[in-house]
């Protein structure tokens, strides 16, 4: 039974490369996706070791400066760089479109800027080219030019009869076309990965980390489903389809609506369903809920005014100048845990809103594969939204320590009498700047992002068992004639 | 068809700038707020008033705007400072979703660029083979030697009737946005039009090939997959390795380090360079032996804008660079060349943003200019007109020209016609 699957896939294997357009093609796909494996590689290296060289420096000045007042180091903060993962040089996913570096400082929280996208001149809407969107765009293409007469073609010939008389099932017929464009694709697929493979390998020095390794290997599995899946709606297509011409027509529009126009659309529309806060007013709004919250600034605040009477009564003094450590830092403290907690509650929120409004996308996943794969290939290869926001609270957690840190060193070690005017300022040595460790970020674990990429993946299955009752099954509604 | 996505993308592009109008005018009444609570607030010390007061610039959308987003949802269209160092504010961001910016907007421009030339090949591309197929064709050349004729009118409807819906389009657009009627509006108009008859011609030099329909399809939508996606997007990654720019990284860098540094330096080390490139203000007594004063501070955050002049030069000079490989590039490759004519007129584009940010800068050196005095002799704060600083908007000043992008459309347009007239002087004998 499944030799005959096996005639039939070869078959069609060989047929393809007969048509010198196809060849043509794939050659020219299987060229420019190497192409695209290497400049995005190239890319990777070039613009991580950037930000490297930048979080070294950084570092180097944060611990050569001199002597001084601790809220000092804490105004003159940090910079953060986002780093890239070894694997999203595979697939951009939004890396071009979020910030670079952030500037972490006690009291304000600030945005992460320098995106390559703020660089370009409107290119960017035309995409970028990655082996992801090779795999994701165009190779479907191909598997719809190399297909979409494979059964139709046969019926025009009337070649179609003479097979299903020789005692080949429909079931066998579909299945083997199948899995014969699905190897043509395997042909261009398998050198490419192993490039990768080679590249991703050589990025890390050749320390390859468990996790980095399944999230590979996770990648090529889910692309081979998602070719799988473009292939067997070529074939059933071509199955159900009238004619040739009447199926090349369909895959091409399907092709064009749900890769081109769908995620745009549903993009805008769950824009519209959710719409988010413009900085002014997300910044408004924190400012107003710290006010109410407490206003270190006021004398007459409540909050703070609370604080100094416990202060006061547990030190038995009556007058904060009295106290044996640095009020005003301790005050400072106070204040920064506040605003930090509010603050992260709206950038929750924010967040929030915009995971609302990439679920319409990831929803209509349902509808359309390639919208889930995008998904989960992003998540993969750490280049999506969530690994975006992750930064952002390694940052913020960071920042938030940096300010406590220097809180502390003043409260325990700045006198707690001013100078006056013309005095010297107080400092610490700079030895004590060393204990600030330097900002490491990490990525998540792979079963950390698995489990938010739960609809994604669900809805590729979805897709995998669909296209698979329908190989099996779909036989009692085509017609041979 | 054609016309409901073409609604649709007006729809979403007018919603998309109409936001961003409501957010200016939010920002103009949150200035005057935000001023007013700083008074109440930091009152008593002008140096601190004005070290959290700030002051905003707005890039108002152009009524064309809507019809190409461009790049404004990408930098910020607002940006407020207060009279700090300013390279270390003017490059925030605003709030986006990074997602959303990937998948792209929905607009007008999109509907033209993307779209329409899809709608073409899809009515053209078997113009002549479906004759032949279906065996008219022999029938028709045994009947009459001018058969070519039929062809020819039969795609001359779909000409009028595809550039029909593109000026009905840009009518209701006109309408719909309150676009001027003006040179603008033709030029446009023109461009779009440009481009769609490039297509038209692509589209009749394959069917003057006398191919199969099959052939003609998957030749035509290679062709528009080659233009509209493979080739801007391999661009794309070429320009970003040729022309990285690690000098926003640098300049951040620099400016922090020009003012951080000078709080453990003796004070001349910060007013000589001050008072250099500020000989007006040596006027105002300098309270040397102070320890702190706002004199200094804000003169040393100026020396942190001066030191990073240098890293600022280098980005306009490397962004340049990337314009002009950009432009020669789009030349050759009309769906690139239209789109970024289009963003240009609308002032969606990183040139307009560039100036934008020059006139944040001049605005900014404005404000100091204006409070220093006050701040320097340590003045009230009521006695400083700050209540009056209202939102600024930035204008541009003129409108860029396309016509470079008209030109380019239209040779490539010709070179096609030639190619094309030779087929088909090839076919008939």
């Amino acid at each position: 039974m499944s030799g005959r699957i096996n005639t039939i896939a070869k078959q069609t294997f060989k047929a393809a490369f007969n048509n010198s357009a196809t060849l043509a093609l794939t050659l020219l796909l299987g060229l420019s996706l190497c192409l695209a494996t290497y400049v995005g590689w190239q890319n990777f290296k070039m613009q991580n070791n950037q930000r490297l060289h930048y979080k070294a420096l950084v570092r180097a000045q944060w611990l050569a400066k001199p002597d001084k007042h601790p809220h000092r180091m804490a105004h003159y903060g940090y910079l953060a760089f986002r780093e890239k993962h070894e694997l999203s040089f595979f697939d951009f996913g939004i890396e071009s479109f979020a910030g670079v570096s952030i500037f972490l400082e006690a009291h304000k929280q600030n945005t992460v800027n320098f995106s390559e996208a703020g660089f370009t001149n409107g290119m960017l809407s035309f995409g970028e080219i990655s082996v992801a969107m090779v795999l994701q765009l165009l190779v479907p293409l191909l598997i719809f030019f190399l297909g979409y007469n494979s059964i139709s073609a046969e019926r025009e010939s009337g070649t179609l009869k003479i097979i299903l008389c020789q005692d080949v099932s429909w079931k066998q017929l579909l299945w083997g076309k199948t899995i014969g464009i699905i190897s043509i694709c395997l042909a261009i697929f398998i050198p490419l990965i192993l490039l990768t493979i080679l590249l991703w390998a050589s990025l890390s020095h050749w320390q390859i980390s468990m996790d980095s390794a399944l999230r590979l290997l996770l990648l090529v599995l889910t692309y081979a489903i998602y070719s799988f899946i473009m292939s067997a709606i070529t074939v059933l297509v071509s199955a159900f389809a009238r004619s040739s011409k009447s199926s090349l027509i369909t895959l091409l529009a399907c092709w064009i609506f749900f890769m081109v126009i769908m995620p745009r659309i549903t993009q805008a529309v769950g824009m519209k369903i959710h719409p988010s806060q413009s900085k002014i007013e997300f910044a408004d709004a924190i400012a107003t809920e710290v006010h109410q919250q407490g206003d270190s600034h006021d004398p007459n605040d409540p909050h703070y005014a609370a604080i100094k009477d416990s202060l006061l009564k547990a030190y038995a003094v009556d007058d904060v100048k009295k106290l044996p450590f640095n009020y005003g830092g301790y005050i400072m403290a106070e204040g920064e845990k506040i605003t930090s907690k509010i603050y992260s509650k709206h950038q929750d929120e924010l967040n929030k809103i915009f995971e609302k409004q990439n679920s319409i996308t990831t929803v209509t996943g349902f509808l359309n594969p390639y919208l889930s794969l995008k998904h989960i290939s992003m998540a993969l290869t750490a280049s999506d939204f969530n690994t975006y926001v992750d930064f952002q609270q390694q940052a913020e957690t960071y920042r938030y320590q940096l300010a406590q840190k220097m809180n502390k060193l003043q409260i325990e070690k700045i006198s707690n009498i001013k100078p006056g005017d013309e005095e010297k300022p107080l400092a610490i040595s700079k030895a004590n700047w060393a204990e600030q460790p330097d900002f490491d970020y990490h990525f998540k674990q792979l079963d950390t992002v698995l489990s938010k990429e739960l609809l994604a993946l669900s809805a590729l299955t979805f897709w995998l068992v669909v296209t698979v009752i329908l190989l099996q099954y779909s036989n009692r509604w085509i017609k041979t004639i | 068809m054609l016309l409901i996505t073409g609604f649709a993308g007006l729809y979403f592009g007018k919603t998309f700038i109409a936001r961003q109008q409501a957010v200016i005018e939010k920002a103009a009444i949150l200035q005057k707020k935000n001023t007013l609570t700083n008074i109440d607030h930091f009152g008593n010390d002008i140096g601190l008033l004005f070290f959290h007061n700030k002051f905003t610039m707005a890039n108002a959308p152009d009524h064309w705007a809507a019809f190409a987003n461009g790049q404004r949802d990408i930098n910020p269209y607002l940006i407020s400072v207060t009279m700090l160092g300013l390279e270390g504010q003017l490059y925030d961001t605003d709030i986006n979703n990074p997602v959303s910016l990937l998948l792209g907007y929905m607009d007008l421009s999109f509907v033209f660029i993307f779209l329409f030339p899809l709608v073409i090949i899809a009515f053209t591309y078997n113009l002549l083979s479906e004759q032949k197929e279906s065996g008219i064709w022999s029938l028709l050349r045994a009947q009459t030697n001018r058969s070519f004729q039929v062809i020819w009118q039969k795609f001359l409807v779909r000409v009028v009737v595809v550039l029909s819906v593109a000026l009905l389009l840009l009518f209701t657009a006109m309408l719909y946005l309150a676009l001027p009627q003006d040179l603008t509006l033709l030029s446009v108009t023109v461009l779009i039009l440009l481009y769609l008859t490039f297509w038209f011609v692509v589209s009749f030099f394959f069917i003057s090939l006398g191919k199969s329909s099959n052939f003609n399809a998957s030749a035509l939508i290679a062709v528009w997959v080659l233009l509209c996606i493979v080739i801007p997007a391999s661009f794309n990654l070429f320009l970003t390795r040729k022309y990285p720019v690690p000098e926003a990284l640098q300049n951040v860098i620099n400016q922090r380090e020009g003012y951080h540094e000078k709080w453990d330096m003796a004070k001349e080390v910060t007013m000589k360079p001050f008072f250099k490139h500020y000989p007006q203000l040596k006027k105002y007594p300098f309270p040397e032996r102070k320890t702190f004063s706002w004199y200094w501070y804000y003169a040393m955050q100026q020396m942190g804008d001066d030191q990073a002049a240098a890293s600022r030069l280098a980005i306009e000079r490397k962004l340049a660079s990337r314009q002009h490989f950009t432009d020669v590039f789009a030349f050759f490759f009309p769906s690139i060349q239209t789109q970024l004519g289009v963003s240009k007129i609308a002032g969606s584009d990183l040139n307009t943003h560039l100036a934008f940010q020059q006139a944040v800068r001049k605005y900014h050196e404005q404000i100091r200019l204006h409070f220093y005095p006050a701040i320097f002799l340590n003045q009230s704060v009521n006695d400083t007109d700050i209540k009056d600083f209202k939102l600024k908007k930035y204008n541009r000043k003129e409108v860029p020209h396309i016509w470079v992008n008209m030109l380019s459309v239209s040779l490539l347009t010709l070179v096609m016609m030639g190619a094309t007239a030779f087929n088909l002087k090839r076919f008939n004998s």
